[in-house]
Formats: structure tokens, C-alpha cells, sequence
């Protein structure tokens, strides 16, 4: 203690200076409190004001992480802050602002599903969690210390227990809602186990001191393996691939349906920053000569392709049919990853956004059916295309953007992360590349295979269940139209999104 | 505007007005996709009558010589240490594409009147048959291997609802069967077009580029680039620019379609609906063997010539695989289909051989084709429509009460088994030619290859000859009885107003083939200059 004494102003005034790069993570942070204290004060009706201030909250934060992105650039890139707690660089920016605009159409999104909506509590207290949670992923994008991870990753997971089991009435919700906390709270304590380990290792925290790294090259590899996969193991379950998937099917399933559309895709998108930072580090400073992470995460990548493509072919419920194949887009994504470059992280982060976006506007139309007929599996869409014909036209091209095929923007974010991986590959001729570029083209075929399955049971099968028309939802069709309209949009001219990463 | 833009875009124009027109209003739809494909097929007229030959107009890996050419920058981006990518909308077309897409044209106008007897959801039918009629002319007009690959994909959906929606019993199995194969050619493509992309640098730019006239350029690849010809890089020990060019190869073969590749062919040709069926035929599977001569001789020209022995082994061996299944079969339509693989293996022998003769013989079959598969499946459609059965031995005697009808099944199948005097038999003959020469000039094929398809021709013969003398001639024998006689009327005016024109092509081209060859000669022989250095 007496030793810190003489630093602590020094310290003090350095993390003060360094507050001016962290605006929009305290507009997130009052935001928090601000909804809170409007679902406290203004009653029960206070559902559409929280939302409509966590919505305004959320843009007035994106117009603020477009400043904090101009300071970035000032500051040369990168700006270590908090002493190195949190490493702000502009990449990391660009995650910040796709998860800000998609948790913005997520909270358009919530109410618009009749299940969720009438919850006896309201849906108030999901939108403050659901502010709280960006918190978190702002947080995960920008962490680059041991500590620092582990409690965005912590805020987050906590959050995301409350969302999938707000909606308890039912048993199956609620089992979803518990395995997730039980299996979540395991993966907390395995990553914990991971970083104490490492902290053990090589006495330092930060992962971007030139001590960690040459204690760790020290170290002999059987401790550091172990130490890192349990780190992998607890990050790989926020990004859900194989075998830390296996909670994902039950999950998305059981959850409401908007709750797995925030699931499937914000904290995954976070997930892929924290992985970029973690790997960086290691990649960047001093390679570890005997653990390979493009070997892991490569291997990795493949498993997870193939399973969760293969599985989802089996599923007959849409969301765990939604829920395996974001397994295998995961897969997929990982292979932007491995190749390390500017590019291929660029890539990354487009195919995540395209990704993100067909993901939700399909779970929005998920929600569009089972509203309208309770439709939950792909048999009971028959002949539903004849009926609504807009949605279902709509919901076919976002399947098409999922399966990644022409004129999409899934085709488009294909493309880029194939020629990154393609542009590395030239370089160094790991065969590993290969062999991820060949499973991703194999696994389009399969993921053909299912998606194909909900326009077949829309157009081609005729269905005879009479129902009575909502007209309500005419804001899901306008969403949906939008949202369609945009993928298009974005395969033909990628270069007005990417462009801007 | 330029033309080619306004040719390939005219459906979409015309498909957007039916969607915006109320449902009420149905009846008129026909019509509208009807002046769709009239324009279009005006327009495609007019270019071919001012379409310039002569050496200075071949094409092939001349970005200059190249007519009707748009380029427009489309997708520009940095994308730092790997380079710029540039995609650009590249429109053009030589004498290759130019009367393939007379042909298409002239397809589609029969097609949309053979969906007249279309009546569920006339709205959602019309739209993607114009979506589908703007890929398929894109593809042959695209020379950036980004918007052919975009175009290329783009058939595939229309396709699969016109079949999953309007068309037999087993239409689902055939639907997704189709479109899992056609993707799983064309995923594969996407790998090599990424990497000859970033092989290739334009030479004005020297940006990466995915122009194909570019990547017919040996110089423009850089030095340590994977398809670099000098570099010759291995892929898990296979050189690239063969793996490079199997995998292009396969994706066409696959649409061709070349045996083994072929099976999903009789699966949709069967189960499709009567226009989808003369789409499928006619133009689809052209796009295949345009697509072997444009981007896997194009760019891969070393390749081509060193493989050119399995090429043309792959052509007989569709040729005669797939006339002893057409003589097996008791579907008239899947005898039909199976007509088609033999005959589009004529289209792979002539292109293996890589002679002047055997080029143009491939090309002039593909539009032979092109016009007596549409007639053939027309024909079908006749008789499916009025009782709903094409069993072969259900028919006997037709030749009595639909006279007229049977008139033009004459002219259709003696078309197809290569009469002299009609448009098959040039091509084929051409095709054999071009066969026989290859031993003596460049000795790439075999003298025996020739044979082999010589003997397509005979057996051919035979399964159209057996089959007219078993469902025309002779007594008057229905197995539905007076039902299917009372219904089995003769060809009405519209149906025999849409024969005509395909009988006279056929008729036309066996006579004047130089309609055609004029044409694409020059293209053809720049072809084989640049496929022989």
C-alpha cells in the first residue's frame, strides 16, 4: 500500500485525462439508470417511455461513439485507457456502433411479440437490462486485460440470464432459462480458472505487456495450453462453437422469440471483438512458439461449420433450426478471423453485421407467423406464403442472405471473408486455410438444405388450417420490407457499408 | 442507354409492373410478358443485323473488339495490403454470345405462350419467369466473372419455384435436387473466382480485378499469384490452374449437363412445367456449354488443351449413355430429356477438339438445340395437356386424329436425328468433322471419338423413329378410350402460330447455316488461334 501511495495522484490524473475517450460508455451507463429510474417513477405505464428513452438513449450513444472513433484517430489508432484496462482502437469503434444500431432495432423489435408483450410485468425491465448489457459489450469490445475481460463478459452473461428467462410462464422457457444459468455460471467459473492460471503464470494481467508474453513463452506448454483453453472454452461459450455450442439449441428455443434474436447476434458480435483483442495479443507481441491459435481456432472453425450445419438439416422447430445455423455462421465467421490481417478483420466484421441483420429480420418474421397463427415449426408454414405473401417473399430473400447466394448481402459478406482468407492463403500457404474455404463452400450446399425448407413449406405445400387474420402487425411487415430491402441493397453496393468499418 | 443493358433489364421492368398491377387484373399478365419477350426479341434482331464480323470484331480476349460494350464502375474498394478489388458492370457481347442470345430471345417468346395454359397465381408465375429471363440473358452478355456469377445464381431461385410451384407430382424432390446440384457446382466456382480475382490485376488500374478478358491474359497475373501460369503453385499437390479449371469445369458440366453429372436433368425436365421445360432445355443448359467456352477455355486455355482428351471422352460418353436411356424410356418427356444429354454431348465433343469446325459445330448445335428442344417439349406439352398422360404405349394411332399435330412431330424429331437439310445435322456433321480433324491437326481426339458419335447419331434415329411408329402410326388405340379421343383434339391456331416459327428455324439453319456461322466465325477462329499458343 505504502509503495502506491507516491503513484496514486499520478494515477488518478491519468484516468481522469483518459475519461474523455469513454463518453459513450457513461451516456450507456446514465442511460441505465435513467430508464431504471423511469420504469420506477412513471408506473405501469411506463413500457413505451422506456423504451422510447432507450431508444433515443441508444442513438445519441451512436453519435457519440462516432466522436469517440474521431478521437481514436487523433490519438494514433489505439489509445491504451485506464491504464491499460481497455484498449480503445477504431475497430473496435466499428463493433461498438453495429451493436449499438442492432440492439436499437431489437428494441423496436421487443414489444412486437404478442408472447413477450404480455408478460404480466411489462416489458420495462427488459429494456433496462438490455442497456445494461450494451454496457457490457461496449466494455467486451475494447477489453485487453485479464480482469477486465472477465467482468465485461460477466455483465453481459448476467444480463443476458435475466433476458431468456423473463418470460417464465412456461416450463420449457423456464428450463431454457436455468440450463443457461447453470451452464453460463460453470463457463464463468472455467474462464476465471483460465485466467488465474494465466495470471499465475506470468504475474501480470495485461495481456499487452511485454512481461506476459515472454513469462508465458517461459512457461512450458502443456500449463500454457491448458490455460488457454479454458480461457477459449469461456469465451467460445458467449460465441457459442463447438463444443461449448451445446446450450444454444435449448436456449434459443426456449427463450422469447426477440430474446433469441438479441442472442443469436449482439453478444456474438462482441464475443468476435473480445476473441479479435485476446488473439491479437498473442499473435502481435510474441508469437507463442508452441500453441498455435490459427491451428485452434481453425480446427475449431471447421467442427463448428460442419456441426452445426449438419445438425440444423434434423431441426423441424424454426428458432432451433435459426439456432443451429448460427452455430455453423459462427464456424464460418471464425474463419475471418484466422487470418490475422486488417482485411480479413474488416471482413469479419461486415459478415457479422450482415449476418446480425438477416438473423434478426428472420426471427422478426418468425415472429410474424407464430403472431399470426402460432405457427412454431416448419410443417405448420404450409401454405402460409399464399396468405401473407409480402412477408414471405421478404422471408425468403433473408434466407437467401443467410445461405450466402446472390444478389444478397450474405452473398456479398461471403465473398469478403473467402478473399481475405484467399489473400492469406496466397501468403502462406497454410493449408489449414484450405480446408476451412473448402468446408465453408461445402457447408453452403447443406445450409441450402434447411433454409430451403421454410420457402418449400411457404409456396410449394398447400396448407389447410383456417385462421383468423391480425391486421396489427403491419409494423413487422414494414420492419421486415425494410430490413429486406436493405440486405438487397447491401449485396448489390457492399461497398457503401464496408466502406465505413 | 446502351442496349445490351436495356435487353438484359427489360424484364425486370416489365415483372415490376405485374407486381404492381392488382391480382384483378390477371388475365392481362400473359400479355405483358408476352410484349416483354417481343421487345426483347426485337431488340436482340436488331443487334444481330448490325452486329459487325470481320477480324477486327472477334472478341474472345479483346476487351476492344468487343460490341455493344458497357463499363461502368460498380464496387470499388480498398481493401489495404491485399489490394484494390474492382468490379465493374462489364457488359458486352462477339460472336459467340450474339446468336445465343437471338436464340434465347426467340425461346422465351415461346415459352411465355406456352404458359398460357398457366391459371394458379398467374401473378407469381409471370414475375419469375421475367426475373428468370433477365439472368439468363445477363449471363451470356456479362464479361465480369462478378456480375456472370451474380446472374448465374440468380436463375436458380425463379427456377426453383417454377418447378417446386408449378409443376408435377414429385416437384419438390426435383426442385430442391436441381438446386442442390446447380449450387454445389457453383459454390466451388465462387472459390476460384475469388482466387483468380486476386491473381489478376488490371494492367490500366492495377487494381484485382474479376474482369474475364483480363484473366484470359497470362501477364496480368502477378508473379506469386496461385493461378499464375509461370508460377505454377500446386493446391494439396495438384496444380492450380488444373484444379482451377476441373472445378469451373464441373460447375457447367454440371448444368450441361454432362454424364455423370447428368441425373438431376430428367428429375426437373419431367416435372416441370410445359414452358419451364422449354426454358430448362433450350436455354439452361446452353448456358453450360457457354460457359466452358467463355471462362474454362478462356482462361484456362493450357489446361483445356492438355485435358482435351477426357473433354471429348466425357462428350461420347453422353452422347451414347444418354440415347440408350432415351431408347429406354416409355416417358415421352424423359425420352425427350434424355435426347437432350446426347445431343448437348455433341456440344463438349466439338468443343474438346478445339478445331474451327468443331467450335462452330458446337455452337450451332447449341442453338439447334436450342429451337428443337423447345419444339420437342412443346410438342409434350400438347398432348400432357389435353388428357395428362405422356406414357408412351398409353398412344397409339395419333397420326389419324391429330394430323397436323403429328405433322409437326415429324419435322421435330427428323430435325433432331439429323435429316440432312435441317439444323441438327449441320452441327452434328461440323461437330464430327471438327472430331475427325483434331487426330490429323492439333491430335487431341482420337479417330475413334468421332465414330462413337457417329453411332449417337444412328441410335437417335432410332429411338425418335421407334418412338413415332409406336405412339403415331398404326390403328387408333387410346388407353383412356373416347375420353382421351374427344379430347385429344388437333393443335389449335395458337399452338401451331407457336410451332412455326421453331420448325422454320430449324429448317432455316439446316439451310442456311451460315446464319449462324457467319456470325460467330470470326469469334470462333480468334478462339482457336488463342487456345493454340
Amino acid at each position: 500500500m505504502h509503495d502506491l501511495l507516491p503513484t496514486i495522484p499520478e494515477q488518478l490524473s491519468k484516468i481522469l485525462s483518459d475519461v474523455h475517450f469513454f463518453v459513450p460508455e457513461l451516456y450507456l451507463s446514465g442511460l441505465f439508470v435513467l430508464v431504471l429510474l423511469a420504469d420506477l417513477f412513471i408506473g405501469k405505464r411506463s413500457e413505451k417511455y422506456c423504451r422510447a428513452i432507450g431508444i433515443a438513449g441508444l442513438i445519441i450513444v451512436f453519435f457519440k461513439d462516432y466522436e469517440q472513433y474521431s478521437l481514436a484517430e487523433q490519438a494514433g489508432g489505439a489509445v491504451p485507457l485506464f491504464s491499460g484496462m481497455l484498449l480503445l482502437y477504431n475497430k473496435a469503434v466499428s463493433f461498438k456502433v453495429i451493436i449499438d444500431l442492432l440492439t436499437v432495432l431489437l428494441m423496436i423489435y421487443f414489444p412486437w411479440d404478442n408472447k413477450l408483450s404480455t408478460h404480466k410485468k411489462g416489458l420495462s425491465d427488459l429494456y433496462t437490462i438490455t442497456i445494461g448489457s450494451v454496457l457490457g459489450l461496449h466494455l467486451m469490445t475494447m477489453a485487453t486485460n485479464l480482469l477486465s475481460i472477465f467482468l465485461a463478459v460477466e455483465m453481459v452473461s448476467i444480463s443476458s440470464y435475466l433476458m431468456v428467462a423473463y418470460r417464465s410462464e412456461s416450463g420449457f422457457s423456464a428450463e431454457a432459462g436455468l440450463k443457461y444459468v447453470l451452464f453460463g455460471a460453470a463457463s464463468s467459473a472455467v474462464l476465471l480458472y483460465g485466467i488465474s492460471l494465466l495470471y499465475g503464470f506470468t504475474g501480470s494481467l495485461d495481456i499487452w505487456d511485454p512481461k506476459f508474453m515472454v513469462n508465458l513463452t517461459a512457461t512450458g506448454i502443456a500449463g500454457v495450453g491448458l490455460a488457454l483453453t479454458l480461457v477459449l472454452i469461456g469465451i467460445g461459450f458467449k460465441l457459442s462453437f463447438v463444443p461449448v455450442h451445446f446450450w444454444v439449441p435449448d436456449v434459443y428455443e426456449g427463450a422469447a422469440t426477440p430474446v433469441t434474436a438479441y442472442l443469436s447476434t449482439v453478444p456474438k458480435i462482441a464475443a468476435f471483438a473480445l476473441l479479435i483483442n485476446f488473439v491479437n495479443a498473442f499473435v502481435a507481441v510474441v508469437p507463442h512458439p508452441d500453441f498455435d491459435f490459427r491451428l485452434v481456432l481453425s480446427a475449431i472453425g471447421i467442427v463448428t461449420m460442419i456441426a452445426g450445419n449438419f445438425a440444423a438439416v434434423a431441426q423441424q422447430n424454426v428458432k432451433r433450426m435459426l439456432a443451429y445455423s448460427s452455430i455453423g455462421h459462427t464456424g464460418f465467421a471464425l474463419m475471418a478471423v484466422v487470418t490475422y490481417s486488417p482485411q480479413g478483420l474488416n471482413s469479419l466484421i461486415y459478415y457479422l453485421a450482415v449476418y446480425a441483420i438477416a438473423n434478426i429480420a428472420a426471427l422478426l418474421m418468425a415472429t410474424y407467423y407464430t403472431n399470426q397463427t402460432g405457427a412454431e415449426k416448419v410443417t405448420e408454414y404450409k401454405g402460409l406464403g399464399f396468405k401473407y405473401p409480402i412477408v414471405s417473399v421478404c422471408f425468403v430473400i433473408i434466407l437467401i442472405s443467410l445461405t450466402g447466394l446472390p444478389v444478397s448481402a450474405g452473398f456479398t459478406g461471403k465473398l469478403f471473408v473467402f478473399s481475405s482468407v484467399y489473400a492469406t492463403y496466397q501468403q502462406n500457404h497454410d493449408v489449414w486455410l484450405l480446408a476451412l474455404m473448402i468446408t465453408g463452400a461445402v457447408v453452403t450446399v447443406v445450409s441450402l438444405f434447411y433454409y430451403i425448407k421454410i420457402p418449400l413449406n411457404l409456396f410449394l405445400r398447400k396448407g389447410a388450417l383456417p385462421f383468423e387474420h391480425d391486421h396489427s402487425d403491419k409494423k413487422i411487415i414494414a420492419l421486415s420490407i425494410l430490413l429486406t430491402i436493405l440486405i438487397i441493397f447491401l449485396g448489390l453496393f457492399p461497398h457503401f457499408l464496408y466502406k465505413v468499418l | 442507354m446502351n442496349l445490351l443493358t436495356i435487353l438484359i433489364f427489360i424484364p425486370v421492368l416489365f415483372g415490376t409492373i405485374i407486381l404492381l398491377l392488382p391480382s384483378s387484373l390477371r388475365a392481362s399478365f400473359k400479355y405483358i410478358t408476352l410484349l416483354a419477350t417481343l421487345v426483347q426479341f426485337a431488340l436482340s434482331i436488331y443487334m444481330y443485323l448490325e452486329f459487325k464480323t470481320g477480324a477486327g470484331f472477334a472478341g474472345i480476349n479483346h476487351e476492344d473488339q468487343f460490341q455493344f460494350v458497357q463499363k461502368l464502375p460498380w464496387i470499388h474498394l480498398d481493401l489495404g495490403s491485399a489490394g484494390a478489388m474492382q468490379i465493374d458492370y462489364f457488359v458486352g457481347v462477339d460472336g459467340i454470345s450474339v446468336p445465343l442470345l437471338v436464340m434465347t430471345t426467340l425461346v422465351m417468346v415461346i415459352a411465355t405462350v406456352a404458359s398460357w395454359e398457366i391459371s394458379s397465381n398467374v401473378k407469381g408465375f409471370f414475375a419469375l419467369f421475367l426475373l428468370l429471363d433477365m439472368a439468363v440473358i445477363g449471363v451470356f452478355c456479362a464479361l465480369d466473372f462478378f456480375l456472370f456469377y451474380l446472374f448465374y445464381e440468380l436463375m436458380l431461385l425463379p427456377l426453383y419455384f417454377l418447378i417446386g410451384m408449378w409443376g408435377g407430382v414429385r416437384r419438390e424432390y426435383a426442385a430442391i435436387k436441381f438446386f442442390l446440384y446447380t449450387l454445389f457446382g457453383s459454390v466451388f466456382m465462387l472459390l476460384v473466382m475469388v482466387g483468380l480475382y486476386l491473381s489478376v490485376t488490371d494492367p490500366a488500374t492495377g487494381n484485382h480485378t474479376f474482369n474475364i478478358v483480363q484473366m484470359m491474359n497470362p501477364a496480368n497475373y502477378s508473379a506469386d499469384s496461385i493461378f499464375s501460369a509461370a508460377a505454377q503453385q500446386t493446391i494439396l499437390g495438384v496444380p492450380a490452374r488444373v484444379l482451377g479449371f476441373v472445378v469451373l469445369f464441373i460447375a457447367f458440366a454440371i448444368k450441361v449437363p454432362v454424364v455423370p453429372l447428368h441425373t438431376w436433368l430428367p428429375v426437373a425436365h419431367v416435372e416441370a412445367p410445359t414452358p419451364v421445360s422449354i426454358i430448362l432445355a433450350g436455354v439452361l443448359l446452353k448456358i453450360g456449354g457457354y460457359g466452358i467456352i467463355r471462362i474454362c477455355l478462356g482462361i484456362f486455355p493450357e489446361v483445356a488443351a492438355t485435358g482435351a482428351f477426357w473433354l471429348g471422352l466425357l462428350g461420347v460418353v453422353s452422347i451414347l449413355y444418354g440415347a440408350l436411356n432415351a431408347l429406354a424410356q416409355r416417358d415421352l418427356k424423359r425420352m425427350i430429356a434424355y435426347s437432350s444429354v446426347s445431343h448437348m454431348g455433341f456440344v463438349l465433343l466439338g468443343i474438346a477438339s478445339q478445331t474451327a469446325e468443331g467450335i462452330s459445330g458446337a455452337i450451332l448445335q447449341m442453338i439447334s438445340h436450342g429451337f428443337l428442344s423447345s419444339m420437342l417439349f412443346y410438342l409434350v406439352g400438347v398432348v400432357y395437356n389435353r388428357v395428362h398422360d405422356r406414357d408412351i404405349y398409353n398412344f397409339r394411332g395419333l397420326g389419324s386424329i391429330m394430323p397436323k399435330y403429328t405433322a409437326f412431330v415429324m419435322i421435330a424429331f427428323f430435325a433432331s436425328l439429323g435429316l440432312p437439310g435441317f439444323s441438327a445435322f449441320v452441327a452434328e456433321a461440323f461437330t464430327l468433322a471438327g472430331t475427325f480433324k483434331s487426330s490429323t491437326t492439333n491430335g487431341l481426339l482420337p479417330y475413334w471419338m468421332a465414330i462413337g458419335g457417329s453411332i449417337g447419331i444412328l441410335l437417335s434415329a432410332a429411338y425418335f423413329l421407334w418412338t413415332l411408329q409406336r405412339m403415331f402410326f398404326g390403328k387408333t388405340l387410346l388407353k383412356g378410350g373416347e375420353v382421351w379421343r374427344t379430347a385429344l383434339t388437333d393443335i389449335n391456331v395458337r399452338e401451331t402460330l407457336t410451332l412455326v416459327p421453331l420448325a422454320i428455324m430449324a429448317l432455316a439453319l439446316g439451310i442456311f447455316p451460315s446464319l449462324v456461322l457467319d456470325v460467330a466465325n470470326g469469334s470462333v477462329l480468334a478462339l482457336v488461334e488463342f487456345l493454340k499458343k
